[in-house]
Parts: structure tokens; sequence; C-alpha cells
């Protein structure tokens, strides 16, 4: 990748990133520095260094909602462990157990809990009611969210229906409990004007059965009914609303949706809404350049913002294209994702304000990237958003609100079936060899993990 | 030849990018001045036109996509003697000269791979992907024959000891009759006329009478890579043709792809011994199916059922392939039908060149009467929960249908449909669903959704189907990863694109030689 400004700036600006990410790094929480540790499940870490058992526990974890009982969960724990050639001593013992018939309630009980203690580190609560009490304290902590409702996959249309009545009653109910909380000016204006904090990320393939990879304009037509009245919903409440983006096979319909409808005089003036950058797709700069002159065009007030993101779907992407022969539409190397990271970070800081940005991301070194280019140009710390998803971005979270910086957590919403595939992505991106949580726990350097990729 | 590289499946088109959608319909445009198509009888290297046979677009029924010549009782026996002829020089060149020919055919519909489709379209109401697929799965045969073809013909090793040198060989068995249909028009025909090619046979080809203007395209392929005309005779035309090709005496091996009826009546035909007639006919048949998705209580359904409808419906369940019948257990029997017919009600009927298409029409008016006859027996017998009324009025055209509540023995559960008729069945358990699908004739393919590991154990061992695929769609088999092929009634056994069917087409021959002379070992 070239890097459109290769100037002196660049040392200037690789100083100023050492010198940010340490600060941010010495203000994670000192109880826990690292992420990784602090996730109490030690399967997890046996996981990380074992595939099979990674593989095992994984479909474990999927099945759990699917068991019809505390023994047919235990027997299902047995037949996954049972793939692994070497258990760890602990799992080993779990199996033994489970080979008793009468022992199996028990052992599908602990199980079943951790599950759900895993879970619960990523899914806030069930219902949007239930989770008022952690976004409150979110809030309280100078931590704005977006809430994301997971639900099973949509291929009916009553399902479309109940989506979407779910994401209503979610922006009716987090704006009438958030308008009651103080005022956190860091978390609700930036220099182009007010920010929400009624903030609902909004899936399209859940808006729709009809998303097809084939015949995008069916979906995209069917999922823009279901979508306007929610707009004209946070357009009334003042909410903002984000669109999120999912695996390729749908990125056309979605990419094209938001662009349409946005451009709609109806919502020309509102609601404050955004779409999100996938940083690890070869074409994302093409992607960027046409939201750029989309918005350059429609003079859109306020302005999107752009949710830049690696990408949660590598692993689906890739096996995806090689079984059908097509070219990786993702980077295969993680430093060229990073390259491309940042220079789409530049891209849209340098952009302001015909969007608004916010860098997702738990990479340390892309975080420090974003503030100090951002600094470097002469840009605003408050133009600047930063996100983190609930349960993996927690400590940076804190240390970027207690650096004064806007942060807003991703904060999925459902239960524990409907959650399922979020959760398994996450423990995914928790357990990759390539993670940078991952390399953060096992103790590499700061000077590494802060190195230009 | 030089050395080939390594087989690989031939990509299909990424038609979720907009610029690869933008070229289909420049194909069609392309296409659509040259038709109707013209196919004669093509018997070596001459042409014979004459009495018409029509094949028209089931989707607009008054469009006619090639008009071809039908073959009369004397085109079949001038076909077989001409193959006959053809055999002597084809069989003598070496297995990689003929497999190069393949490749130059793969290299030929390669090219012209968007056009092809497009016929496949408007001859056959293929929806584009399906059409695209056909055509891929066309070259991925001779691609993968080819390679097969080399390996084969070094024979296998055998056990040497001193003073002897044993050869064991494999000598192509002579004429092939390949008797195609109308549903895979390119990639089953090409399949079974090139493994009989490849090995050495001489090939008439009777196509489908649905789509003659496909199997066309595929001689010319052959042809056009180096196939020698001799080798490779078209003769298109109805039943009889088929019927006498079957009962011709030079005919070594039938290859067979169709219904069950069809199928037996060419394994009786084939049987008889005619006068003069020194060789017993082999049939290589690829029948029916009445495939059954097994659905466990622990399935993700999120999986199951999108995968259930798409093997249900695509191609408006004309594969052979396509699921039938879902076992479902009790225990997400309500959630699995809502959401199904909630699936299933939402299918677009439509067009074959229109992408949003989920289910085109069937292929002629008989295949539309069958299908309502039995979906008006499952009004009848069970309960309809999704039917989509909204078809479009010309063409032949059937709502896809979902229907619950059937008797165990009624004929909507237990008979091959081919069309957009799926039933669900509730099951005790897996082990219920496996004897229902151990008691039927059909054995092709079967579906499981299950996440225990010991059930899908379990399955796979009890299972009589020649292709169990657990947790994803039934359909869509792939050169070289899914050998394809039934077993019971569904055919005899023989696995496409698997590495063991060339050896359908091929007498194995052992050379023994003494080498000792004289006490010296020579």
């Amino acid at each position: 990748m070239t890097d459109p400004h290769p100037d002196p700036d660049d040392d200037q600006l690789e100083r100023s990133i050492r010198q940010i990410g340490a600060d941010l790094a010495s203000a994670f929480p000192s109880s826990a520095r690292h992420p990784l540790r602090s996730l109490d499940a030690r399967a997890m870490d046996f996981a990380s260094a074992d595939q099979e058992l990674k593989a095992a526990l994984f479909r474990f974890v999927d099945v759990t909602p699917a068991c019809r009982s505390l023994d047919d969960l235990a027997r299902h724990l047995r037949e996954f462990l049972r793939e692994v050639p070497e258990a760890p001593p602990p799992l080993a013992a779990a199996m033994r157990i489970a080979d008793v018939k009468a022992a199996r309630p028990a052992v599908g009980a602990a199980a079943a809990a951790g599950v759900r203690h895993m879970a619960h580190r990523f899914i806030i609560g069930e219902t949007p009611a239930s989770a008022l009490g952690v976004l409150s304290d979110l809030w309280h902590h100078g931590v704005a969210s977006s809430v994301d409702l997971l639900g099973e996959a949509t291929v009916t249309q009553p399902e479309a229906d109940r989506y979407a009545a779910r994401c209503d009653e979610a922006l009716r109910e987090l704006a009438r409990a958030e308008a009651g909380w103080p005022s956190r000016d860091v978390l609700e204006r930036d220099s182009i004007g007010a920010i929400p904090r009624t903030n609902v990320s909004v899936k399209i393939s859940a808006l729709t059965p009809l998303l097809r990879p084939d015949a995008p304009e069916l979906g995209r037509r069917d999922a823009a009914e279901r979508l306007r009245p929610l707009l004209r919903r946070a357009d009334a409440l003042g909410a903002h609303i984000h669109i999120d983006m999912e695996s390729l096979d749908s990125r056309e319909a979605v990419f094209d949706l938001v662009l349409d409808v946005f451009s709609e005089e109806e919502f020309a003036r509102g609601p404050s809404a955004g779409m999100v950058l996938q940083a690890y797709l070869r074409d994302s700069p093409e992607q960027l350049e046409r939201i750029l002159a989309w918005a350059a065009e429609s003079g859109r007030t306020p302005p999107l913002t752009v949710r830049l993101v690696k990408g949660a779907y590598w692993d689906h992407e890739l096996v995806q294209a090689t079984q059908h022969g097509w070219p990786a539409p993702v980077f295969e190397v993680k430093a060229e994702c990073d390259r491309n990271f940042e220079a789409l970070t530049r891209r849209l800081l340098e952009a302001r304000p015909a969007v608004r940005i916010a860098v997702a991301s738990h990479n340390l070194r892309s975080v420090a990237h974003a503030i100090a280019y951002n600094r470097m140009i002469g840009g605003e710390d408050r133009d600047l958003e930063l996100q983190v998803l609930r349960g993996l971005g927690d400590q940076l979270q804190d240390a970027l609100a207690s650096r004064g910086f806007r942060v807003r957590t991703y904060c999925p919403v459902g239960d524990l079936v409907a959650g399922m595939a979020y959760l398994v992505r996450r423990l995914l991106e928790n357990t990759s060899n390539e993670s940078f949580l991952h390399e953060q726990a096992r103790g590499t350097s700061l000077d590494v993990l802060l190195a230009a990729p | 030849m030089s050395t080939l590289p390594a087989f690989a499946n031939e990509p299909v088109l990424e038609l979720r990018r907009a610029p690869v959608r933008a070229q289909l319909q420049d194909a069609m445009d392309a296409l659509s001045p040259k038709l109707p198509l013209r196919v004669p009888v093509m018997i070596g290297s001459g042409e014979r036109t004459g009495a018409e046979l029509l094949s028209t677009d089931p989707g607009e029924p008054g469009r006619v996509v090639a008009v071809s010549t039908r073959a009369t009782e004397d085109d079949v026996a001038a076909a077989v003697q001409e193959a006959e002829r053809g055999l002597r020089t084809w069989r003598a060149l070496p297995a990689a000269k003929r497999a190069s020919a393949l490749i130059r055919a793969a290299a030929w519909l390669r090219e012209r791979r968007l056009e092809v489709a497009a016929l496949e379209v408007r001859e056959c109401a293929k929806p584009w992907p399906e059409a695209d697929g056909d055509v891929c799965e066309a070259i991925d045969f001779l691609e993968y024959y080819a390679r097969s073809a080399i390996e084969l013909d070094a024979g296998p090793d055998l056990l040497q000891v001193p003073g002897e040198r044993n050869d064991m060989h494999y000598a192509p068995r002579g004429v092939a009759a390949v008797i195609s249909p109308w549903n895979f028009p390119l990639a089953i025909p090409c399949g079974m006329t090139s493994a009989a090619l490849v090995t050495g046979n001489a090939v008439v080809l009777k196509p489908a009478e649905q789509s003659p203007g496909c199997a066309h395209v595929l001689v010319r392929a052959l042809r056009a890579g180096g196939v020698p005309a001799s080798a490779i005779s078209l003769v298109a035309g109805e039943g009889d043709v088929g019927a006498a090709l079957v009962a011709h005496p030079s005919v070594h091996t039938i290859a067979f792809t169709g219904s069950l009826p069809v199928g037996l009546e060419i394994t009786a035909a084939a049987g008889t011994v005619a006068p003069g007639q020194n060789h017993i006919k082999r049939v290589v048949s690829e029948l029916g199916g009445k495939n059954c998705v097994i659905v466990d209580s622990d399935a993700d359904l999120d999986d199951a059922v999108p995968a259930i409808v798409s093997s249900a419906f695509v191609y408006a369940g004309q594969k052979c392939s396509a699921a039938a019948r879902v076992l479902v257990h009790d225990a997400i029997a309500d959630q699995l039908i809502e959401r199904v017919a909630g699936a299933a009600r939402v299918l677009v009927v439509g067009q074959a060149d229109e992408l949003a298409t989920d289910v085109p029409p069937v292929i002629e008016r008989s295949a539309q009467e069958r299908v309502n006859r039995y979906a008006a027996l499952a009004r009848e017998q069970g309960r309809i929960v999704a039917r989509v009324e909204a078809v479009p009025d010309r063409g032949w055209f059937c709502p896809p249908t979902v229907a619950i509540e059937l008797p165990r023995d009624s004929p909507v559960l237990n008979e091959e449909i081919f069309g957009p008729l799926l039933a669900i069945d509730r099951v005790r358990d897996v082990e219920d669903a496996c004897d229902i699908v151990d008691g039927l004739p059909y054995a092709l393919t079967g579906g499981l959704f299950a996440r225990d590991p010991a059930t899908v154990r379990y399955v796979r061992q009890r299972t009589p189907v020649g292709n169990l695929y657990v947790n994803r769609g039934i359909t869509g088999a792939m050169v070289g990863r899914q050998p394809f092929g039934g077993n019971r009634l569904s055919g005899t056994g023989s696995k496409a694109g698997g590495p063991d069917y060339l050896r359908q087409f091929v007498e194995p021959h052992v050379v023994t030689e003494n080498t000792m002379r004289h006490g010296l070992v020579v």
C-alpha cells in the first residue's frame, strides 16, 4: 500500500503515536492490564493454544441454547471433547464425569453456567429494559453506547416485522430512560453540533428475508420499507441510527440502501445516522471514495458517521472465496489490513466535516494513530469518536474515557439463542493468534504493539 | 502433453458483484439474434436436416430455442456404424492425446461460458446462477476426467515375481450410447460423454428432446477440442431414438441419467443379447431420488431453514438431488414448519433470466400437470402451509408449496415429484427418521442437521444414500469434491466426478509374460 503522506511529518506522527499509545496503556485499569487475563474463562486460554480444543469449545458454546436438557448438554460436551486428541486435565476430568449418567446434569449445569457467564461479558441483557442499568453505569463513567439487538436470522416476513418492532421499542425505551441522564458534554457535542445519546445499531439483514447476494435490489427495497419508519422514529426522538455492515454477500444491498435512503428528501435533515466501512476489504478505499462523493453531493446534515472497523467476517470471507475459487476479498496479511485501516483513518479525518468519523478498534496502535493524526492535522479530539465492543474493549474504553476522549461501547442485547452467532464471532476474535488483544495478553512489549504496521 | 496442473473447480461467476451481473444481459443480447439454433443429426462429418423437433423456452412457450432434426432408426444405425469405425483410430491414440482433446474442449467452453449459460437460461429455464454452475460443471468434468484418464492409463501395480512380467491395463469397451436429461443440459451429457471418450470409447449421444440445443454445443466443443467427428455423433429425438440405440447390438455401454421407469426399461432391454452380439451390455445409470433432510432437535434452524428451502426450490426442485421431504424431530417441528413455510412464502417465482427469481418454471406442460396433481393430493391428504400463488400466467410455472400432516403411505411422501413441492414430516427421533429413509426405494442424496457428533456418526453408518450432506444444503455436488450418484433404485452406484467413474467405461486386461528362457531371465 502506498502511503499518501510520505513526508517528514511521518517521524513526528510516529513519535506522537508512541506517546499517546503509552499514555493510554498506562491508563488501563491496573488490576487487569491484559484483557484476556481478565476473562476468567480459563477455557479461552486453553483454546488459544490448541486448535482442536478451540473447535470443540466453540461447537459446545454454539449448541448450548439448542440443548433440551442438562443431560443433553453434558452429552454434547462429552462428544465434542472426545474429538480432541489430548484434552487438558480439567477437561479430561469433565469428560470422565460426563460419562456417568447420574453425574451428567451436574456437568451440564456447570457447563451451561460457564457459557452464560461468558455470554454475559459480551451481551448486556436480554432486552433493552434489562440493559438500562449497564448503559446508565457506562454513561456515568463517561462512556456512550450503541445498542445492537441480537436476533435469529431473518428468513420470514414476520421475523423481519418483529425485528423492526424491537428496534422501534428499543429506540423509545432508551430515549425515555436516557433523557434522565446527567449531561456529559464530551459525549454529546462535537464541533458540528449535538450528538444523540440514544444510539441504536440496525442490521439490514434482519429487516428483510429477501437479501440475495445476486439480486441486491429486492432485499434493499423490502428493508427500506421497514427502515424508514425507524428513521422517522429516531428523528422524532433525536436518536441516532447506525446501519451495521455484515458479510460481503450483503454489502452492496446495504451500501446502496444507505446512500439511497439518506438521499431521500424526508431524511435530508435527520435523523443522525451512520454506516460502516470494513478495512479488511481490499476494495474499501474505493467504497470510502463513494461515500465521500455522495456526502459531498448530498450535503446532508447532520453528516453521516462512518464507523471504521477491521471487519468481523474474515474467516467467512476467506472460506467462501476459497470454496468458490474467487479472489480473496479481504487482506490476507494482517499488516496490510492494519496499514489500510490507518490510510482510511487519515482519509476520513481529512474528509470532515462532510462526514463524522468513529474509529472502532481494540488495536492500541490503530487508536493512537487516529488520535495522533487528528491532532497533527489540527483536528479537535472531540471530532474523533472511538468505539469498542462490550466485553472485549472494556479496558481500552476506560482508558479512553479517563483521558477525555469520546468513547462509545457497542452493546449487544438479546437472549442466548439469538446471541450465539455474535458470541462465537467474538470468541473467535479473542482467541485468534493475530488478534491485538491476544498479543497484548501474551505480554508483547508496548514498543512492538505500537510499531507501524 | 506436458503435465497438467492439479485439478481445480472452475470458479462460478461472482454474481454478488454488480459488474459481473452486468455481463449477463450482454450475453443474452448476443445469443438472442442467433435463436432458434439449428441442430442437425450429426453422424461423423456428415450432417442431415429433416423432420423437426422444437425445443421451446419453458417460461415463454411460444419462443422456439432450437429447431432440431429428429433422428430416425436409420440414423441410429448409421451413427453406431460410424462410431465402430471411429473407435479404431480413437482408441489407438495415447490416453494423453485423448485427454488433451478434453482440455481443449474445456477451453472452448470457457471462452463461451456466458453465451452457453444464456442458452441454458432459454432452453431449460435454468436461472442464471444455475446455468453458470452447469457450464462450470461441464468444464470440471472435462478437466477432471482428462486427469483421471491419464492416471488410469498407467494401470495398477501388480505383484511381480522373478521370471514373469505381469501387466494390467484398461481398454475401452467399445461404442457407448449416452442418453442424457435436460435438467443439467450441458454438464450431465458432458460428464457421461467425456468419460466414455477419454477412455477410448466412441459415443453416440441422444440428448433429452427438451434440450438438444445445449447438447449441440457440447458436440461442437468436443469436436473443436480435437475429438474426431467419427468418435462423437449426435442423434436428437424422443424415446424411440433412445430405445433404438439401447437395442443396437453393437452398443457396449449405455450411460443413462433420467427417470427410474426409463432406467429400468433400459436395463431390461440391454439385458437382451441380440443374434451376433458377442458382449454383455453395461448400463451405467443415474436415476431418481426422494431425498430426505433429517433435522435433529439440536439443529441450528438459522442454518437449516435456508438450506432446506434452497435445496427444495432452487430450479423449481428439478434436480435429482433436490430435497423432497424433511424429517424433523418433534421437539422443534412447530418452529421449523413455521419458519420453512414463512421462508417459502417469500420465494420469488419468475423468469429464469431475472436474477431475483428463486423458482423458475418447470420444464414442460406435462411436468406442470404432474406437480399440480401431487399438490392437489397433498391438499387432500394433508395440509398446505405455504403456497406462492402469484406466478406468471404464461410459461410452465408451478406455485412453490409446502405440505405437512401427510399419511406416511401418501404418494406425496414416497414418489419422486421433481417439482417445487416439499413435504415436512415429524419424527420421534433420528432413529425413526433413519427407518423412514431405509423404507424408501431411492437412495440418492440425504441431509442431516445435527450438532452432536454421535448423531452424525450414527446417521452416516446407517444411511443408504449415495451422498449425505451434514449441516448444509443437499444439492450442488462439485466435481472432485462430492463424487455424485445414488444407490438402490437411484442408480448403479457410479460416482460422477469421482475417482472410480471412468472404470465404468473400460474393461481390465491382464497380460502375463514368461520371461524365463533356458533358465535365463530375459
